[in-house]
């Protein structure tokens, strides 16, 4: 594995910095309605205010989860079996992210904490790691 | 507020090539669907003031190109796309050419073939975004997963849809599954699971196909009507997404449930009726956690309530208020373009009681209802009138 991890997307999320644990989610906020969104949005698509960049919190609540039982996400090849979960999960700031899991159906119950990590699907053409984001069961 | 239609419309004409999963030239297969309808109608293309093609695959220029095979008229030629609900929309911007005076007769004509596109799910040759996980049937997956916390459905409730909609498709010579024998939950339930709980024979059939509309005034459909029953469009709605909590912007396939809700009392309002009013409805059932819901959010039920209509058995051929009466998207086939125009097809073909062994008693008002990825819902409803 290479040294340098690097965001599929840096328009999504960040690595977690300094003594963070997680990685964020790179949301916005509209102080006019006060609704929280993600990805970040050019204006509140409500009031069509200004909005704020922020960090989303790191960890959130299950809402639905499903596993998926086909051999690719995207580029990664599970072979001729296996699949991966994905789920939706809500966020304190009331944002809803889907996203891929971590771990297996008996991790997942609707309504359990969840938290953010990353996971690695391939390399850059400069050899870094190129990592996504996905959420795992918090125990 | 909905208002009526400018100006009357009526379905002078239908045609349809069977969906199918044989690699067939969907330029041929359109062209088959497109003349199906004007002898149907009983005119020629030169009758037609415009075209509207929906297409999602195919090439820049298909539409057009389709379009020489019936004719150089020099009339408006356009391109209509909108996912799922392409053939939808292709449907209402004809219905909206009559309406608001443009032409008085406009033709939708929708051809595709699913097995040639690219899009939601595809895979590899570039970094992963979140429309890579996504797949539709992991979408509505999550529908159903949620829907059984919520509510408390069963897989088998699933099931049963499912298989109403292939039995259906039995009696659909134009039909892409077509099955030999009555199809059963345990056999739903028993075929390959392919993202929990939906199993491959819940999941819609991609394919190929076309599918056409002739579209006109009254005079016009009056004077072709020979005595046969006319099928009047009474309304003709398509939304996009509203806020909501919980609302997705990156990864979900179609936009908010709500979308139906507000689009369908849109329609009704249009129509001046009611869910009460209907005889038979075609939703975008590509998976029957799908067509569960919109039993309610149209209106057929209250909330929490489709799963006893299911146990009923009052949205099957024969029941109170038939759903995907020619088998759906689960087994008429979901091709793209064509199919919101398969589901005009089915109900011009049911409100004329020409539509033989899967015919509705009676029918006098069916409502199409179409879902399209990113955040499309389009209703339309059809009323039979006497000529």
């Amino acid at each position: 594995m290479g040294a340098i991890q690097v965001p599929t997307d840096p328009r999504l999320f960040r690595l977690a910095e300094g003594d963070e644990c997680r990685p964020r989610l790179l949301g916005s906020h509209s102080p006019e309605s006060n609704l929280y969104f993600w990805p970040r949005r050019l204006r509140c698509p409500v009031t069509r205010s200004a909005v704020t960049d922020i960090d989303l919190s790191p960890e959130g609540v299950l809402y639905a989860w499903t596993f998926l039982y086909v051999p690719r996400m995207g580029s990664i090849s599970f072979g001729d079996r296996g699949g991966y979960g994905v789920g939706q999960i809500d966020l304190p700031e009331g944002v809803r992210i889907q996203a891929p899991l971590l771990g297996t159906t008996d991790d997942w119950q609707i309504g359990s904490p969840m938290g953010l990590t990353t996971f690695p699907v391939g390399r850059d053409d400069d050899g870094n790691d190129l990592v996504t984001f996905r959420f795992e069961a918090v125990r | 507020m909905a208002t009526k239609l400018a100006r009357d419309v009526y379905v002078i004409g239908v045609g349809m090539h069977r969906f199918n999963n044989e690699r067939l030239a969907s330029a041929a297969m359109a062209d088959v669907a497109g003349m199906q309808a004007l002898d149907d109608a009983g005119i020629g293309f030169p009758e037609v003031g415009a075209l509207y093609n929906g297409y999602l695959g195919g090439g820049l220029t298909s539409g057009v190109g389709i379009a020489k095979e019936f004719g150089l008229t020099g009339i408006p030629v356009t391109h209509v796309e909108n996912a799922s609900a392409t053939g939808s929309c292709a449907f209402g911007e004809a219905v909206h050419a009559v309406a608001g005076g443009r032409v008085d007769v406009a033709m939708a004509l929708g051809f595709d073939d699913m097995n040639r596109m690219g899009g939601l799910g595809r895979s590899g040759g570039r970094r992963m975004g979140a429309e890579d996980v996504m797949l539709p049937a992991a979408f509505f997956a999550m529908w159903a997963t949620r829907r059984m916390h919520d509510v408390g459905t069963t897989a088998e409730t699933f099931a049963a849809i499912a298989a109403k909609n292939w039995n259906h498709a039995r009696a659909n010579p134009l039909a892409q599954r077509r099955a030999d024998h009555e199809v059963t939950i345990d056999e739903v339930l028993g075929s390959t699971m392919i993202s929990y709980p939906h199993t491959s024979m819940m999941a819609c059939a991609a394919g190929g196909g076309a599918a056409a509309a002739i579209v006109a005034t009254r005079e016009v459909a009056e004077r072709l009507s020979s005595g046969r029953p006319l099928v009047r469009v009474t309304a003709s709605q398509q939304r996009s997404e509203t806020y909501t909590d919980g609302h997705v912007f990156l990864g979900a396939v179609i936009g908010p449930a709500q979308m139906t809700r507000d689009t369908a009392g849109d329609a009704y309002e249009q129509a001046g009726v009611g869910p009460d009013d209907l005889d038979l409805v075609q939703v975008h059932d590509a998976f029957p956690v799908e067509e569960l819901v919109y039993y309610e959010l149209l209106g057929i039920c209250g909330d929490g309530e489709g799963d006893r209509l299911v146990a009923e058995g009052a949205t099957r051929l024969g029941g109170r208020i038939p759903f995907s009466t020619d088998g759906g998207l689960t087994a008429r086939g979901h091709p793209g373009g064509p199919t919101g125009l398969a589901q005009i097809h089915e109900t011009t073909l049911q409100l004329r009681h020409e539509a033989g062994a899967r015919q509705v008693q009676r029918a006098r008002t069916g409502l199409c209802h179409m879902a399209g990825a990113g955040s499309v819902c389009v209703v339309h409803i059809l009323q039979r009138t006497e000529g």
